[in-house]
């Protein structure tokens, strides 16, 4: 089996405010193979989205990445000039973003931006990649796709944008598609259809998928591995099936206990994670997670645990879960 | 081969099919003008205004049969209606119907050229500062800032005096002043447009800097280049007149509705016409522009909607 398509690791991106530095990725490491999906998870400044905008390079100002490497086809892309990052973007990795009312240009005709990435990479005349564009846009189900290339965004729906802003990201056929939470801003039912869209994606044209999301049933129907971030660190990745049945960090346990669940008994209570989540300017000291924790012991406090092995196939920062200890309701 | 993958018709909503004549931004705002009586009679006067700007030679060789410096010293200050000269003649007997033509030229000429020099600086340095930002949006704000500060009519003597003005120079003195708030408009515009996910979307397809802002920032101001050009068109016909009128744009032998009224007002008490003329004919442009700029304006501001 060949190596690893995208390597990432120890990555740090920081945004200097005049409050102080925020630490939003702090020190990840991740591979992903060819064709398989990745979920990551996490909560609401977890540095989910910042991730996957540093592994494209599009951190906004004052953002910096600021260590660690980003290996693809042999790169390093946090190395490559702006130039050369642009012929990596929308031709070997795409993206899509979370919300697809705003993620197409309201001035173009959809069929020309979908197409858009083939007049860039591929040198391909307007009238080319518009009939491309047709193409692709039948492929991710846009009915009488002809036309419909010729309307403009606001003619589309929220799931017909997304499919639209997918089809984009396939025109090029890349070989790694990020999706950035794109079903939170879509009703229920779409976000279904979306997301089956995106598995025959993955299924058909073999890209490799990196699925952002804060929505841990969207990661138990959709990846086969999981990561799991907190306060810009991952703190627990392995195969979706052992981590959702077994989670090795206390972080992970308590956000499963923390959902509804259809095999649960009937007055059982939800739990939610008390506290809240940490400031990322000033992070406690050793295991950001231990102030919520459960299970801390001291040296939670003192020291930061690194991503070790833990368990067959999970991987787990957490010195409770590394000494052997089994996470269990007290 | 892919096939295509399942659709479920009943999820596509009926507002999609609903919109398959659907009509874009610039097809409604047209439609809105359109329907704009006002703002369509003033833009009709402003296009005939340019038509008989650019037709100047002809119609006066049509009509007048003379031309705007040719003197008839036997016949000064014909009254209007007098055989042969229609709007009458001046102090010199030139005939003031081919002087007011070939004057449409000078407002006509300079009144849309400074609005094209104009809007084309503003809007380069507006989306090059607001793409940008940071150190470069700095230093083209606070140039904007300075030729702002300056007085416009110091700076239009000065320049007139250093440049000998003629209806190219004119315009670029002209233009030289109002680039600024055009600049100002857009990069304020291109702050609101940056900062919208469409605009990292394209970047992370691999769109470079320039594709980004010839291609998508640009048309997504045109609304408020299209609105203050034709607004500012009223202020430069006017701003030009005034400055004919001083003696520091447009000189005599040429003539301009501007100069015209300056050679006339030593005639104002017995020749009140030769007053009457160019100063109607500005007051008439400078109405219709700024009343179709008034037009388009409604019918192009996204915001007024």
């Amino acid at each position: 089996m060949p190596g690893p398509l995208l390597e990432v690791h120890d990555l740090k991106t920081q945004f200097s405010t005049p409050e102080g530095v925020v630490k939003a990725v702090d020190g990840v490491s991740f591979e992903l193979n060819a064709g398989e999906t990745l979920g990551i998870v996490g909560e609401s400044g977890s540095g989910k989205s910042v991730t996957a905008l540093s592994l494209m390079r599009l951190i906004p100002p004052p953002g910096r990445i600021v260590g660690g490497r980003v290996l693809y086809d042999g790169r390093d892309l946090t190395k490559l000039s702006e130039s050369e990052m642009q012929g990596i973007r929308g031709e070997s990795i795409a993206m899509i973003f979370q919300d697809p009312m705003t993620s197409l240009n309201p001035v173009f005709k959809v069929g020309w931006q979908v197409g858009e990435p083939l007049m860039l990479h591929r040198a391909e005349s307007k009238a080319k990649a518009f009939s491309s564009a047709i193409s692709v846009l039948a492929k991710v189900g846009i009915p009488s796709p002809a036309d419909r290339a010729r309307d403009y965004p606001h003619h589309f729906s929220g799931g017909m944008r997304q499919r639209a802003m997918i089809a984009m990201g396939l025109t090029t056929t890349p070989k790694v598609l990020i999706a950035d939470e794109p079903t939170t801003a879509l009703d229920v039912t779409i976000q279904a259809q979306i997301l089956e869209l995106l598995r025959n994606v993955n299924r058909e044209f073999g890209t490799a998928t990196i699925l952002i999301t804060h929505n841990l049933g969207v990661v138990a129907g959709m990846c086969e591995r999981v990561m799991v971030m907190y306060a810009g660190r991952v703190v627990e990745s392995g195969p979706t099936v052992d981590v959702f049945a077994h989670p090795k960090h206390p972080y992970t346990w308590s956000l499963l206990r923390s959902i509804p669940r259809l095999d649960a008994e009937r007055h059982e209570a939800l739990r939610p994670i008390e506290g809240l989540p940490p400031d990322l300017i000033d992070l406690p000291s050793g295991c950001a997670f231990h102030p919520r924790c459960t299970f801390a012991i001291d040296r939670c406090k003192r020291d930061t645990p690194a991503l070790n092995r833990v368990g067959d196939t999970q991987l787990a920062a957490c010195w409770v879960t590394q000494a052997g200890t089994e996470l269990r309701d007290a | 081969m892919i096939t295509p993958l399942p659709v479920d018709e009943p999820h596509v909503p009926t507002a999609v099919v609903v919109g398959q004549g659907g009509r874009t931004y610039w097809q409604e705002a047209f439609g809105r003008l359109r329907r704009n009586r006002i703002g369509i009679a003033s833009g009709g006067l402003l296009l005939f205004f340019v038509l008989v700007a650019l037709a100047a030679p002809l119609l006066a060789a049509a009509f007048t049969h003379t031309d705007y410096s040719t003197q008839d010293l036997a016949n000064t200050f014909a009254p209007p209606l007098t055989p042969g000269h229609i709007l009458g003649t001046d102090d010199l007997g030139r005939d003031t119907l081919t002087r007011l033509l070939f004057g449409a030229r000078v407002s006509m000429g300079i009144g849309f050229l400074a609005v094209m020099v104009a809007l084309t600086i503003g809007a380069a340095v507006g989306l090059v500062a607001g793409y940008y930002g940071g150190l470069i949006d700095g230093l083209l704000m606070r140039f904007v800032d300075i030729i702002l500060a300056i007085p416009p009519i110091f700076l239009f003597i000065l320049m007139s005096i250093l440049f000998k003005p003629n209806t190219i120079s004119l315009a670029l003195i002209i233009a030289s002043v109002g680039w600024g708030s055009i600049a100002r408009l857009v990069r304020g515009e291109v702050l609101s447009v940056r900062s919208r996910d469409f605009m990292v979307a394209t970047r992370a397809l691999g769109a470079r800097d320039v594709r980004l802002i010839v291609r998508h920032l640009l048309p997504n101001v045109l609304h408020v280049l299209i609105v203050f050009g034709s607004l500012y068109l009223g202020s430069v016909i006017l701003t030009e007149a005034a400055l004919d009128f001083l003696g520091l744009g447009i000189t005599p032998p040429t003539p301009s509705w501007g100069n015209m009224l300056t050679n006339s007002q030593t005639y104002f008490f017995h020749s009140r016409w030769l007053v009457g003329w160019p100063g109607v004919l500005i007051f008439l442009a400078v109405l219709a522009a700024n009343l179709f700029g008034n037009a388009v304006r409604d019918a192009f501001d996204p915001r007024l909607r």
